[in-house]
């Protein structure tokens, strides 16, 4: 279990970097969901902080076991995963389009994140045993595509793109780890255009097609869906250096920005906090990423390495295409941004994610 | 153990890590500076935007200023009505926003989607009227339910309300949208497009003091444009108020007397036509009504499209203001003039006597005097009490068109009187120059035969012939109409408007006192024709008058009452009281109301009976009903080609003594020793 030598090894950095990012993300979600009347932490916040207890536990439970012992559960748990997806298939109710919800009384769970940390354990094990530097051939993916293709399709069955996206980008994470030629890329990248194109035309529902177009063209009209994007632009540029200050950004605070609290919580942020705040949270954020990728080249084994990059990969792409989205630079999807967006699943699984990379680098030196 | 933890590790895994490191390190630098572009470069700018999302100038209009009457009673004045609008941009859920609008206004909600819908760009933002003045019921039910309705806002405006409905419709006018001409006309600096104004009456002359000046307010709204926090507000300038020469107990009488006899049917328009009433002494209108009439409240948020159509196609011209628009023949109520210019060149004296056989000769034509039985010798006076056609024929004749023209003018006919009302009509009156320059043609002299008793091309308005009537009454001074009396200038002080004269009469008085005693035996004399004007206590003066319609030969000599209404002649009564010092003026017109005796003496009756029953001269309950006296009814003059042998006339519909009512009257006619036909 947890020894002394172990302890002696505690990554202080790694948790504190997460500590700091979780309390600026709560208290950026108070501000999100802030009431105009009421003085009383909103449900969202509350909601947010048993989640938070939660994943506290979780995140001790995800670095008590060394990790190799986890290695051994690896596939037990993605087939777990796995498996609760399929069950929101027949279990969840629909709610906005999608079935990605189990619902136990007042709990609301929703598996597809969960699934990223058994996909990722998943990925680990995979790449542990055939390692990706030996893989050459676009062929030789079977195995890591096979576990990445099973949690992507139940998601895409849930008919929730987003994150079906998310998951599969995760997987991708371990792209630049395979020895596959350049040529074969390119076929491969032939081979997506055909799936894009295939998938604009009959998998697409007409207002995720929209939200393509008005990424592409914003003004095109901007009261319909492109409303979001403008009004998330102007937060953040009326935040200019300094901010509107805490509670007083008025884009926010007069519900201006649509999904405040979830998918445009960055602009909230950017909006009361200025240039300087926004700074400071992407600067956390990288070295959070950066950090994931030290204790990966530091650790004990490939298991490790591979856990703790596809981790990495847990946080950067949403990250990626959150902050891309709030800024104007990608279409709005329902992506959220980890450790500052409501939502329980994901805090929960974020603090799991970031208990395994603790134990990961807690146990460099172990043996 | 170093060594096995490295063969674990794939050969350049490092490399690779490192590479995605970089990737990661140069997509968060991209993030940094497109932060720095919006907030930095563009950060002023997007401010600016955020800024005008949050606040919104809300216009506070100002309330007008009330109209009252000339004892203070409220006639127009404002009150607080709650407005439904929508702000198209902010509408979200919009199926089941106006399905729910829908149901809680009970009304259809598409055509009101649609006009949102159509709404584009910036257009989008501002707020689109849904519903002037809600229900008190809808109102409740709207704010009970406006959390769930985003974009749905009600605003409280003023809104005017007259307080007597259509009773002095006419005169207070109508409000309306601006229209866009009116928006680039002097006077209408500052108005904005949608604003009501006064579009007729009083509420368009007086739109400069009644305006008012409009205030505003910046309020913070959030996105569903519910107001969060004021900013500032200039309290807006309410109207200024004005006192009307109008007397509120004068103008119901005057409605009462047209509706008498029309039961509250809202099919029957009752009776048509015009009166107004004066205060001779100073030109004051103290009562003025024109028939039939409309609610001005129904324009009072901008009138609806339905209403407008209903009110501008109805036949009967509620729109139109009778006493200043309604142009008609004078009838005999002309013959004043003539009497004045006979009198006044010297052509006749009091004791000219003129034989009325029943017609008169002039050319190749017979022109018929309206009692075919002739009036045998009448002097001056007789003829006006008994209202003689051919005597005025004659005089109508040596005095010649163009002189009858100059001393109808001088007596303000032919030309606006000036009241203070928009679009008055001048009437006609015609000369010989101005025949030939209208058709071309030369003035026949036959033609001055018709003229001679108000018939022809002459035309009148029922306003200019009180103006002259009350000329006639004050000793020869022409007014000009005064309706209103005193109001509050821009700086707050109560400015008198003064009674303003327009000219004197070109006639001496011992010649008006001749015309005078004349209209006064028209009333008080047996067999006058004005006896349906009798007031007791009271001496009466007035003419009657009946103006031909044309007519189709099919009705000649029909009776009247069996000719459709549009065919039917007018009636005009014009009187003043007291006949020896007169304070009121009445001009009533009927139209297609018949005979002027009959018909307009009675309207005139009630408002004179109302007059003096204030003033404590009469005692009022039932001394003021007309007192029923038999009236000599004067028909149309006939004016037509007769065969030599004269021919023969059907029978003319005239009253007889059965037609009047019994009782009193026998008893009078028995004592006066006068029959119905003198």
């Amino acid at each position: 279990m947890v020894d002394r030598r172990v302890l002696q090894n505690f990554d202080w950095v790694l948790l504190g970097l997460t500590a700091t990012l979780v309390l600026l993300g709560l208290g950026n979600l108070v501000s999100a969901t802030h009431g105009a009347a009421s003085g009383d932490l909103s449900p969202e916040v509350r909601r947010q902080l048993l989640a938070l207890g939660l994943g506290s536990l979780g995140l001790l439970a995800a670095f008590a076991f060394d990790y190799r012992r986890i290695e051994r559960w690896a596939l037990p748990i993605y087939f777990a995963c796995c498996l609760l997806l399929a069950s929101t298939l027949v279990l969840a109710p629909v709610t906005r389009g999608n079935r990605a919800w189990l619902v136990f009384g007042p709990l609301r769970l929703q598996p597809s994140e969960l699934a990223k940390i058994g996909l990722v354990l998943a990925l680990a094990w995979t790449f542990h045993r055939h390692p990706a530097s030996d893989i050459r051939r676009l062929r030789e993916l079977w195995r890591p595509a096979l576990v990445v293709a099973l949690p992507v399709g139940l998601i895409v069955l849930q008919k929730d793109m987003g994150v079906a996206l998310l998951t599969l980008l995760v997987g991708a994470t371990y792209l630049p780890f395979v020895r596959v030629p350049l040529r074969a890329w390119i076929g491969v990248a032939g081979a997506a255009a055909l799936a894009v194109a295939g998938l604009w035309s009959f998998a697409l529902a007409d207002y995720q097609r929209q939200r393509i177009l008005d990424f592409l063209d914003p003004g095109r009209d901007p009261l319909a869906s492109g409303y979001q994007a403008i009004q998330s632009k102007i937060a953040i540029g009326s935040g200019g250096l300094l901010g509107k200050g805490y509670l007083a950004g008025t884009q926010t605070q007069l519900r201006f920005l649509p999904t405040q609290h979830t998918d445009f919580v960055f602009s909230v942020l950017a909006e009361e906090w200025g240039f300087v705040g926004s700074a400071v949270v992407l600067g956390l954020y990288l070295t959070l990423l950066l950090w994931g990728l030290v204790v990966a080249s530091r650790a004990r084994d490939g298991f490790g390495t591979m856990l703790a990059v596809g981790i990495v990969g847990c946080f950067l792409w949403p990250a990626l295409i959150n902050i891309a989205m709030v800024l104007g630079l990608a279409p709005v999807i329902g992506v959220t941004f980890p450790l500052f967006s409501y939502g329980g699943s994901s805090l929960i699984a974020s603090l799991v994610g970031i208990g395994l990379l603790l134990n990961v680098s807690m146990r460099r030196y172990m043996f | 153990m170093r060594e096995r933890v490295g063969a674990g590790r794939e050969p350049g895994g490092e490399g690779r890590l490192w590479l995605l490191g970089f990737l990661i390190f140069a997509v968060f630098a991209v993030f940094l500076g497109r932060l720095a572009q919006l907030q930095l470069v563009e950060g002023a700018e997007l401010r600016t935007r955020s800024e005008r999302n949050s606040i919104r100038t809300v216009r506070l209009d100002a309330p007008r200023g009330q109209i009252l009457d000339r004892e203070g009673r409220v006639l127009a004045s404002t009150r607080p009505a709650f407005d439904l609008e929508l702000v198209p941009s902010e509408v979200r859920g919009s199926d089941l926003t106006y399905r729910a609008l829908g149901q809680l206004l009970e009304t259809d909600a598409a055509p009101i989607r649609e006009r949102v819908e159509r709404r584009r760009g910036r257009e989008r933002f501002q707020p689109l009227l849904v519903k002037a003045d809600l229900p008190y019921e809808s109102l409740a039910r709207i704010e009970t339910h406006r959390y769930a309705l985003p974009g749905v806002v009600t605003e409280i405006r003023p809104r005017r309300e007259y307080v007597e409905g259509d009773l002095a419709a006419h005169l207070l006018g109508t409000l309306g949208e601006i229209r866009a001409d009116q928006l680039e006309k002097p006077g209408f600096e500052g108005y904005r497009s949608g604003e009501i104004v006064g579009q007729t009456g009083l509420e368009a002359v007086l739109e400069p003091t009644l305006r008012g000046t409009a205030g505003g307010r910046n309020v913070i709204v959030d996105v569903a444009g519910r107001e969060v926090e004021r900013l500032d507000e200039v309290a807006p300038v309410p109207g200024r108020d004005v006192v009307l020469s109008i007397d509120m107990d004068l103008q119901r009488a005057a409605w009462d007397a047209f509706r008498e006899d029309h039961p509250e049917d809202p099919n029957d328009v009752g009776r048509l036509g015009a009166l107004v009433a004066l205060d001779p002494r100073s030109g004051d209108v103290l009562a003025m009504l024109s028939r039939p009439s409309f609610d001005p409240n129904s324009f009072a948020g901008g009138v609806d499209p339905k209403t407008w159509r209903a009110l501008l196609q109805d036949p009967h011209k509620p729109l139109q203001n009778r006493n200043i628009q309604g142009q008609y023949p004078p009838g005999s109520t002309y013959k004043i003039f003539l009497a004045a210019a006979g009198l006044e060149t010297g052509l006749v004296t009091p004791s000219t006597r003129v034989f009325c056989p029943g017609s008169f000769w002039y050319g190749n034509r017979s022109f018929r005097c309206w009692k075919k039985e002739g009036h045998g010798s009448v002097d001056l006076h007789t003829s006006l009490v008994r209202s003689c056609d051919v005597y005025y024929y004659a005089l109508g004749v040596r005095l010649g068109v163009d002189r009858i023209a100059s001393f109808a003018k001088a007596f303000n006919l032919g030309r606006i009187t000036g009241i203070d009302l928009p679009d008055e009509k001048p009437g006609l009156i015609p000369t010989s120059e101005w025949k030939q320059r209208r058709f071309g043609v030369p003035w026949y002299p036959g033609e001055t035969v018709s003229i001679s008793i108000g018939q022809g091309y002459d035309l009148t308005t029922p306003l200019q012939l009180a103006v002259s009537y009350a000329a006639l009454a004050n000793g020869g001074t022409i007014y000009e109409p005064r309706v209103i009396l005193r109001r509050r200038g821009a700086d707050g002080e109560i400015e008198e408007v003064p009674p303003v004269e327009k000219g004197r009469l070109p006639v001496r008085p011992e010649n008006l006192a001749v015309i005078r005693k004349a209209l006064e035996g028209v009333v008080e004399q047996p067999g006058g024709t004005g006896s349906k004007a009798r007031v007791p206590g009271v001496a009466v003066a007035g003419k009657t008058g009946t103006a031909q319609v044309v007519r189709l030969e099919k009705f000649q000599g029909v009776k009247e009452s069996k000719i459709p209404l549009e065919y039917r002649d007018h009636a005009w009564f014009v009187s003043y009281a007291p006949a020896e010092n007169p304070e009121i003026v009445v001009a009533v017109l009927s139209e297609h109301g018949g005979h002027g005796g009959s018909a307009a003496a009675p309207l005139a009756q009630k408002v004179l009976a109302r007059y003096f029953e204030k003033r404590g001269v009469v005692a009022p309950a039932k001394a003021q009903a007309p007192v029923p006296v038999p009236v000599e009814e004067e028909e149309d003059p006939v004016i037509e080609d007769v065969p030599a042998d004269g021919g023969s006339d059907p029978e003319p519909g005239a009253a007889t003594p059965s037609d009047a009512p019994p009782g009193a009257d026998a008893v009078r006619e028995a004592s006066d020793g006068s029959g119905p036909h003198g």
